[in-house]
């Protein structure tokens, strides 16, 4: 028999530290779908999704019992909607964003992601109707989610995308206002967005993926908090390098997890298993939380000098441990630091140590970018196009993927609280200087990739 | 040469092992299988040994008797009947675990109840501290047999109880302390 203390350890991760895989998602391509007629177009869609993704539903629930893990969210990226659908415009997405709902609705399906435009170069008519339909999408269903590339390291930033996009999240906004602009939540805006990503709201699959596939997000951030404060509450000294290798061989178990689930569901539904995603991932539940593991780590005000060093150690510890568990690593990879739906993030945002400058800093080091952070109601386009051009400009000069998703909340103002529910959470509105860059970004334009683009 | 089982139980001491080998070497025998524990100061041992064809089972207990004090050892001696492979008997291995207050009677219920189905108990541990039951078994559940039913079952067990239980295949174990490539649980079982 395997040992007792091994057996005793993974039970323990599971009953008391919130260990879990946090998604199933399975990449189904739509290409084959595409058609003149958007009626065709959307019962096309709704059936290929509904023949893979209900059985893998059904996988996942027996695969969970099995080895008894939770599956807290199955889910589906499809084919990037804005080339599906391309030549149907507005009207046509709005339609299949239904279709794909109603899929989700009869499948069991968490969230559907891959409503999305890749414009880091430039629009084309339909990645342009398809952010314009985002107000409507993302306030009149319940389960799609969306995701535009707007930077890359090897094309630069799109800033006339993003000024489109500065308008649309305060209409997405506006379109949400009674649920405090909800609809934001289910929008990210990235550079160098990956193909194979598990998580929402960025998942979508890519060109370049099987037709149909399963990546798996791993959880585990109790897990990685638990094993810090028993080393450092142990015997002997524990230095920052004792952390470390405590994270890294943590992170092996939970990435373990994950592959196993998502190699047994892949072979249930005759899918290609694709991925592991090494990301940390919070939830608003105590216990499960990555700002609790800067405070496992001693830093007392998260946001406070010493946090961007934490997150830097953890996120390589983690990669470091994930990468020997498993076969194939891919999606975001790195800690995510989502203010509104992390506890102690949100904490430290409202007592104030946590700022978004600092967040900016931090998201230099891990892999989301400025995750969930709550804005006040009068923050202008010009500022929302702005803080995402500062944000991408990190991913794009570190040759990393990062994203905004980023919720100004109609009426409400700096201090004042949002409250999205379930695991998206809530969190204290966060201060940002307001119209400062309007005559920059009004340039319009792509800033050009950078010179270390050029590396063939 | 003949195959036997011989199992030891006596109070620990240092030196049971190289007795108990010295005096089956001293008749000739040789050890292929051995497993030992101790438990609560009590040591138990069982050892597959071949042994020349002309010595009896007699022979080998007495011989392994000798090598304690009078009465020290309690040495069973039995000759080896080779497990019939059962081709209809495929079989996954589970782990269960039961932890709660301890009350009489639980491990008789509980493995009454596997018995019932059909599933045998491999390994078995169980240990109470401060009236607090921990057990760990690792069971094959035959082919056929529902694995969620018994997963049900057993909870409703455990429930009568008050003990938080659980059934689960045993690769989550090795996922996350064996650092083989888990394709290779595909391939290979403990």
């Amino acid at each position: 028999m395997i040992g007792q203390q091994q057996i005793l350890q993974t039970i323990e991760m599971l009953q008391n530290e919130h260990l879990d895989v946090r998604a199933v998602t399975m990449g189904v391509d739509l290409f084959d779908c595409t058609d003149r007629n958007v009626d065709t177009v959307c019962r096309l869609v709704r059936e290929k999704i509904v023949r893979h993704a209900a059985p893998m539903v059904k996988a996942c629930q027996s695969v969970s019992r099995r080895y008894g893990i939770p599956i807290v969210n199955k889910r589906v990226a499809v084919s990037p909607i804005a080339d599906v659908m391309a030549g149907h415009g507005q009207e046509g997405m709005l339609q299949l964003a239904f279709a794909l709902d109603a899929a989700a609705d009869e499948t069991g399906i968490d969230i559907i992601g891959g409503y999305t435009a890749l414009v880091q170069k430039g629009m084309s008519n339909s990645d342009r109707a398809l952010i314009e339909s985002l107000p409507e999408v993302l306030s009149k269903t319940r389960h799609i989610c969306s995701s535009v590339n707007a930077a890359s390291t090897k094309a630069g930033i799109n800033v006339d995308a993003l000024l489109l996009l500065g308008d649309i999240w305060l209409k997405i906004a506006q379109a949400t206002a009674e649920a405090d602009g909800f609809g934001c939540c289910k929008l990210s805006v990235f550079a160098n967005m990956p193909e194979d990503n598990p998580f929402m709201s960025g998942a979508y699959k890519g060109i370049g993926e099987p037709e149909t596939v399963i990546n798996i997000g791993v959880s585990g951030p109790g897990v990685v908090k638990r094993a810090i404060e028993r080393i450092r509450c142990g015997p002997g000294r524990c230095d920052l390098g004792a952390i470390a290798e405590e994270i890294k061989s943590t992170a092996f178990r939970v990435t373990r997890c994950g592959e196993l689930i998502g190699r047994e569901v892949a072979r249930a539904v005759g899918a290609t298993f694709g991925i592991v995603d090494l990301s940390l991932a919070p939830t608003p539940e105590v216990g499960d939380s990555v700002g609790e593991i800067f405070e496992a780590m001693g830093i007392a005000k998260v946001g406070g000098p010493g946090t961007t060093a934490a997150l830097a150690m953890l996120n390589d510890a983690v990669k470091k441990g994930g990468s020997f568990a498993s076969s194939s690593v891919g999606g975001l990879s790195g800690a995510f630091i989502p203010v509104a739906e992390d506890s102690a993030l949100a904490r430290a945002a409202e007592e104030g140590h946590l700022t978004i400058e600092k967040l900016e800093a931090m998201t230099a080091v891990c892999s989301v970018g400025l995750d969930m952070v709550v804005l006040p109601g009068d923050t202008t386009a010009d500022t929302l196009t702005a803080l995402a051009m500062d944000e991408l400009a990190i991913g794009v000069i570190n040759k990393k993927t990062t994203s905004v998703r980023v919720i100004p909340v109609p009426g409400k103002k700096a201090g004042d609280r949002a409250v999205f529910g379930g695991l998206f959470g809530e969190s204290p509105i966060m201060e940002i200087p307001n119209g400062a860059s309007t005559a920059f970004v009004q340039m319009g334009g792509r800033i050009p990739a950078p010179i270390t683009s050029l590396n063939n | 040469m003949k195959d036997y089982i011989l199992t030891v139980m006596a109070q620990d001491r240092v030196g049971i092992v190289r007795d108990v080998s010295s005096a089956l070497a001293g008749i000739g025998g040789n050890i292929t299988h051995l497993n030992q524990t101790v438990m609560r100061g009590y040591f138990t041992l069982i050892i597959s040994v071949e042994a020349p064809d002309e010595r009896t089972q007699l022979e080998i207990r007495q011989a392994v008797e000798r090598k304690g004090e009078v009465g020290e050892f309690e040495v069973s001696v039995r000759p080896y009947a080779e497990a019939v492979p059962c081709e209809s008997c495929a079989s996954d291995r589970f782990t269960l675990s039961m932890q709660g207050r301890d009350q009489k009677g639980i491990i008789a219920r509980t493995t009454t109840y596997l018995a019932e189905r059909g599933i045998n108990v491999e390994d078995f541990y169980s240990y109470v501290h401060d009236g607090v039951l921990l057990m760990l078994a690792q069971v094959s559940i035959p082919s056929g047999v529902d694995v969620e039913e018994v997963q049900t079952g057993l909870e409703a067990v455990g429930g009568e109880f008050g003990l938080v239980v659980h059934l689960q295949h045993e690769n989550i174990f090795r996922a996350t302390s064996d650092v083989r490539s888990i394709i290779d649980f595909e391939r290979t079982a403990l």
